[in-house]
């Protein structure tokens, strides 16, 4: 259904990237100041530590350590590229997460409730079948379905209290975030699932591979050795363009569009409104549980169980992603891989200099923080020329004629 | 009983303050999602100041002559540090939602992840951990009130008013139940209250009549800023032995849920603090909430998991939003950016 | 000696991004007079009106004021120079109180603290020496239309303003309380105010109004003594050309019943009485039944209660025979048709392509979509076929985003669409609201045309013009209930007016009033 004339679409399309590429290298470019600031501040730190770190912040994905005279070294780095690959695995299915529920118009700031609820039925599962029994790829399989489910379910709790109750999601997605932290940490608690074979860490659950249950590698080992990179990059990027079709060529996606775009035109039409936010909300909550056990099932990532104090970072940053993404699903691809990379910096930063991985984090909130209004920037760009077309502004005699023209020039 | 009232206080009291700070900026129009953000933020400047002075020596004298006068002093300077910084802080939120006209959502939950990414940040290379602390001391040696302070022995009895809201009591809570009633008149009774409130129910009839809504929206979320802030701090130092770790555990949305719950009007939210800090505080302290005062601690025995008490806060406001939510009128033009071209 | 004009705008030009609202018009206002401001829908009245008020700055020409070069630029130097206006949609705050709304902005304090008392007197005097009756406590949102328009009126004069602008005062009036809104214009102007009166009614200027200046796509016209004229000659003016005032239709020929209401009770949200109260009728093929009252009388809970977008709490609706009190919007669909009120908020999603709304019922039928996926090719067939039939003008055709076509070019839209989903019922909701002349004519003629195919039409309207020319039958709702039926051929607008007040209602409690 998404008909636009090849032009406008080149022009919407370019002006989307450059308005991300920009909130990009803002974001980065404050980043670099506050290290700046602090490497000079700060006398144990210093101008060229300072130096170093920006330089992080911009090269991380290729540096390659520091040399024997201390200098940071530059290069292909297998390790950084296929460990973005694999971090960016469960960022792109909470982007696809966030930008789903934007496009129905909703906000689900509850992608780390989801994707919380999505380990714990994963892990459970995955540890839970003995693969003595049961083929390993059919408890796989199973945990797959069983993190999308509970992750469906979760989303789809604060859809219905916004749907039927009329109750801002975005409280409601914060509530069952954080009823989440401590449910999951209860069902934990105590349970054989923790890991006391390695005993030097506390409230860790067993990794998936103790249960012989992992991600296939598909060969991509090959092409990055010594990472972690796995085949669920791939299911990420083929869930990723059916979620693009479902959005753009299906009749629900057009429900769910019309539903996001103006909720009483969509119930004017007969359209159930009130099923479309579950629905909408549900598909969120799957694919946010998708990514967690996308990420968990890889069969070397340890779940830290006593979480009731804290949420995953993967689940809010689903947010950025779909920001940066301007909620487009294949665009997401590329914004979840440019989050990870952000990781890897941080990691890079922790490793290489003094300075920690926070300082992405605050990259990434200056890049919310631009995209906030970078929507606007971009929509009072195409709008130009069309400015009092709102209802507020029908009373006066200006603004028939003034859309007439704008629909002219448009 | 006393110590149950004590603790919920400790927690309604922050509450209370911030969800002021929401109502006063839902109020000229603006949505503050960013309240927990702030709060931390707030928390962390607080904290710090109390460090840095500590490390300077400056209250030094006064806390080896024990003027607690001085340091009282002392803690409303750290409170007023905070509030400054939070209301600076909630600029950003102003210029994007006011200036920009961004989607006030997005805007907040942006600042609500650089506070915590910020003060994480700033907290490591600061102090090579996660958590800054106090420089020296603990909150309660410094800051808390106690009956001694008044002449009595520590066996005295002080009666249960007393010992309930003059002994082991932080002077913090009464300035901002203080701040609550006079921020609550100046939104009814006065000029600039009514200004606001206009602003955000219908800011067109506000802009017709000659008031500058941007303006209006600008002080209003720097109030809420500062109250956010200052009652950031004020959670850390009552509740965290006055120690920032760039997090608050949700609280500020909770607060946002009972100014929600409240209706956006101030008596209802102070009752709705209360019963919010009820339940925080058991969810903080059901192991040793002694009801009755037989010495049975009956909430522990019952064998409920802890999860449970610590769930309960978020599972209660989300049934309580439930319940309320029909009835519940929020301020008309909240969240809609306004557009003088567009009048 | 003082001026004779106390304002004068002249060779005023403002622009808006593509497109000239305002270009060189000039008007001059008498000290005293009642000066009619006349044009239609996007002639440039309101904007022209925002820039004398200071919402607008102008990029050209000058205002002046008993002769004096002035600067407006904010409402607050409007006042400052005694200009108060009553807006179209009213500017009050619907949660304040009545005394709250006229002191807002003006309010008088000590230390910042409100001093409502002398503010009080003030209003009560000023609403007993004009015979403005209203509550000073009662919320906005709980008062009536007409008692809010009073209360926009008493602001004005809480601020001693001697130039009064009226937007287009009569559209939420009875006739009876339009005439006594004439004669306070009047009784101000005898005390030496000056009005500007804006309105595209000729029957109103032509009854109260000294001068008139002409407005007509941004341009100036002219400005002629009301004496002088008559309502074809300023019709002309207004329009361009000479302009069919009355709809030209044979008479009906009612068929069956397709529409049947027994007793429908719909709530309200505003208050805890129903905002449709136990009301019963029915409609036949063949004729346009037309729903009339002031605004806010229970017409449009009606609406939503009939088509499914509200719930009633109590009633049948019977459509072709089947029972769809309580059926979805999808099935009540199936054999009715909706122009909706709004269509902004209903009739459209704005961010669709015209061709996304022209389906925004049929998507799901098999021949626009295959297993799940839609055809694009048989919508863009379709919409262009549709956009052809009904000549509905954009940008881009098919994909134009429906949020940049023009006011008028949206509801031709939802018309084509509505109508040509060719069901027995068509449920028209104020269809020529904010519409120039051109559209009205094209869309009344639609409705007729209908009607003459055997279609049921219900008309909503507010318009006593389009009531009058345009129905068959007329019901008149009254808070709530329908008060009276008339036949638009055997009333007169007076006796409309009558039952709309709820002066007069029919059947056995004819008597209270």
């Amino acid at each position: 259904m998404k008909q636009r004339g090849p032009n406008l679409l080149e022009r919407e399309g370019t002006r989307s990237v450059l308005a991300s590429m920009i909130s990009i290298i803002i974001g980065m470019l404050v980043g670099s100041i506050l290290i700046l600031i602090m490497g000079l501040s700060n006398s144990s730190l210093g101008l060229s530590s300072a130096w170093d770190g920006i330089r992080l912040v911009f090269g991380g994905l290729f540096s390659t350590g520091r040399s024997a005279s201390g200098a940071l070294t530059w290069g292909f780095n297998s390790t950084s590229i296929g460990n973005m690959l694999f971090r960016a695995t469960p960022l792109i299915m909470t982007g696809l997460s966030v930008a789903v529920a934007f496009k129905t118009g909703l906000f689900n700031i509850g992608a780390p409730g989801q994707y919380l609820m999505g380990t714990a039925a994963s892990l459970i599962i995955a540890l839970g079948i003995p693969s003595e029994t049961v083929p390993a790829g059919l408890i796989w399989l199973l945990a797959f379905l069983g993190g999308a489910l509970a992750g469906a379910i979760w989303g789809a709790i604060p859809g219905m209290l916004k749907a039927f109750l009329n109750i801002n999601e975005v409280l409601a997605c914060i509530m069952t975030n954080w009823i989440a932290a401590n449910l999951v940490t209860w069902v934990f608690d105590g349970s054989n699932y923790r890991n006391l074979v390695e005993n030097t860490k506390s409230a860790y659950i067993y990794k998936t591979a103790y249960n012989n249950v992992a991600t296939p590698k598909l060969g991509l080992d090959a092409i990055f050795p010594n990472s972690q990179v796995n085949g669920g990059i791939i299911i990420a990027v083929v869930l990723a363009v059916l979620v693009y079709i479902l959005m753009t060529k299906t009749t629900l996606g057009y429900e769910l569009k019309a539903c996001g775009s103006n909720r009483h035109a969509a119930r004017y039409a007969g359209i159930n409104d009130k099923r479309n936010i579950v629905l909408s909300m549900a598909i969120a909550g799957a694919l946010s549980g998708i990514a967690a056990s996308l990420y968990y099932l890889s069969g070397n990532t340890e779940f830290f169980w006593a979480t009731y104090q804290s949420l995953p970072a993967t689940g809010f940053n689903g947010i950025p992603v779909a920001l940066l993404a301007v909620n487009h699903p294949i665009g997401v691809i590329f914004t979840g891989c440019f989050m990870s990379m952000l990781d890897i910096v941080g990691l890079q930063l922790t490793n290489l200099t003094a300075y920690n991985e926070y300082i992405t984090d605050v990259i990434i909130s200056v890049i919310v923080y631009l995209s906030a209004f970078s929507l606007v920037i971009k929509m009072m760009l195409t709008k130009r020329g069309k400015k009092g077309k709102t209802p507020t502004r029908t009373a006066g005699d200006a603004p028939a004629q003034t859309a007439e023209k704008g629909g002219e020039s448009a | 009983m006393t110590f149950l009232i004590q603790q919920t206080l400790i927690y309604a009291i922050p509450l209370m303050i911030v969800a002021l700070a929401g109502v006063y900026a839902e109020r000229s129009g603006i949505i503050n999602l960013a309240l927990e953000g702030i709060m931390i933020f707030g928390a962390f400047v607080g904290v710090l100041f109390v460090n840095l002075t500590q490390q300077a020596g400056t209250f030094d004298a006064a806390k080896a002559a024990g003027d607690w006068v001085a340091l009282q002093g002392f803690e409303l300077l750290a409170m007023l540090v905070a509030a400054i910084m939070g209301a600076i802080f909630s600029l950003l939120l102003s210029f994007a939602s006011v200036n920009l006209k961004a989607d006030q959502t997005i805007g907040g939950t942006a600042l609500n992840l650089m506070a915590p990414a910020l003060v994480l940040f700033l907290i490591r290379i600061i102090a090579n951990q996660n958590t800054l602390q106090m420089y020296t001391g603990d909150a309660a040696s410094w800051f808390m009130i106690k009956k001694s302070l008044f002449g009595y022995g520590r066996n005295d009895e002080m009666g249960f008013l007393g010992s309930t809201f003059i002994d082991k009591v932080y002077l913090a809570t009464y300035v901002c139940i203080l701040l609550f009633v006079i921020l609550s008149i100046i939104l009814y009774k006065t000029r600039f209250g009514l200004r606001l409130r206009s602003c955000g129910e219908n800011p067109q009839a506000a802009d017709s009549l000659g008031i500058n809504v941007y303006k209006m929206r600008y002080i209003g979320t720097t109030i809420s800023g500062a109250l956010a802030g200052m009652g950031g701090f004020v959670y850390a130092l009552t509740t965290a032995n006055c120690a920032s770790t760039g997090d608050v555990a949700g609280f500020g949305f909770l607060a946002l849920a009972v100014m929600i719950f409240g209706n956006w009007k101030p008596l209802n939210i102070a009752g709705a603090s209360l019963l919010f800090g009820l339940f925080k505080c058991v969810a903080a302290a059901y192991s040793s909430i002694d009801i009755n005062g037989d010495g049975v601690f009956l909430l522990a025995q019952i064998g409920i998991s802890p999860h449970f008490y610590r769930m309960l806060p978020y599972l209660i406001t989300l049934i309580v939003l439930a319940f309320t939510s029909k009835k519940s009128r929020a301020p008309k033009a909240e969240g809609i950016p306004y557009d003088k071209g567009q009048r | 000696m003082q001026a004779e004009n106390i304002i004068e705008m002249l060779h005023i030009t403002k622009e808006f991004p593509g497109i000239v609202a305002n270009d060189d018009i000039t008007l001059q206002l008498r000290r005293g007079e009642i000066h009619a401001l006349l044009g239609e829908n996007g002639a440039g009245k309101s904007t022209l009106m925002s820039v004398l008020f200071g919402l607008y700055q102008p990029e050209k020409g000058e205002i002046r004021k008993n002769g004096q070069v002035v600067k407006i630029n904010d409402p607050n130097d409007a006042t400052a120079l005694g200009i108060g206006m009553v807006h179209q949609h009213f500017k009050l705050i619907d949660v304040f109180t009545v005394l709250d709304n006229i002191i807002l902005g003006a309010e008088t304090t000590k230390l910042g603290f409100l001093q409502k008392k002398e503010a009080r007197k003030k209003v009560q005097a000023l609403s007993e020496r004009y015979g403005l009756k209203v509550d000073l406590d009662a919320k906005v949102e709980d008062i009536t239309v007409g008692m809010q328009q009073r209360v926009e009126i008493l602001k004005m004069l809480y601020r001693d303003n001697e130039i009064l602008i009226f937007d287009e005062p009569t559209a939420v009036l009875t006739p009876q309380e339009i005439d006594e809104l004439m004669d306070i214009m009047r009784e101000f102007a005898k005390e030496g105010k000056s009005i500007l009166f804006i309105s595209h009614k000729l029957n109103e200027i032509m009854a109260v109004s000294d001068r008139v200046t002409v407005l007509r796509k941004g341009k100036y016209i002219g400005t002629v003594d009301t004496k002088d004229t008559d309502k074809q000659a300023l019709s002309n003016m207004m329009v361009g050309r000479p302009v069919q005032l009355e709809v030209v239709k044979d008479p009906a020929k009612p068929g069956d019943v397709v529409l049947q209401v027994e007793d429908l009770t719909v709530p309200s949200h505003l208050h805890k009485r129903n905002a449709v109260n136990h009301v019963s009728f029915e409609a036949r093929a063949g004729e346009i039944l037309c729903i009339a009252g002031i605004d806010g009388n229970g017409q449009s809970e009606l609406i939503y209660g009939l088509t499914g977008l509200e719930k009633a709490s109590h009633g049948k609706v019977t459509l072709c025979g089947k029972d769809i009190s309580h059926a979805s919007i999808r099935r009540r669909g199936e054999n009715m048709s909706h122009i909706p009120e709004d269509r902004h908020k209903h009739g459209l999603v704005l961010d669709f392509t015209l061709e996304q709304n022209l389906v925004l019922q049929k998507y799901r039928e098999p021949r626009f979509q295959h297993n799940g996926f839609i055809d694009r090719g048989a919508v863009r067939q379709y919409a262009q076929q549709l956009i052809e039939q009904y000549d509905v003008r954009s940008g881009q055709g098919p994909v134009t985003i429906a949020r940049s076509m023009s006011g008028g070019n949206q509801q031709k839209a939802i018309i084509a669409r509505e109508v040509d989903r060719d069901l027995p019922l068509i449920v028209a909701v104020q269809p020529t609201r904010g519409l120039d002349v051109g559209a009205i004519e094209y869309i009344h003629s639609q409705l007729v045309a209908e009607r003459d195919k055997g279609k049921a039409v219900l008309l909503v309207s507010l318009e006593l013009d389009e009531v009058m020319s345009l129905s068959d039958r007329i019901l008149v709702m009254y808070e709530g209930e329908i008060v009276g039926e008339l036949d638009p051929k055997a009333t007169t607008v007076q006796e409309l007016g009558l039952y709309m007040a709820g002066a007069k209602r029919m059947g056995k409690e004819a008597e209270r009033a």
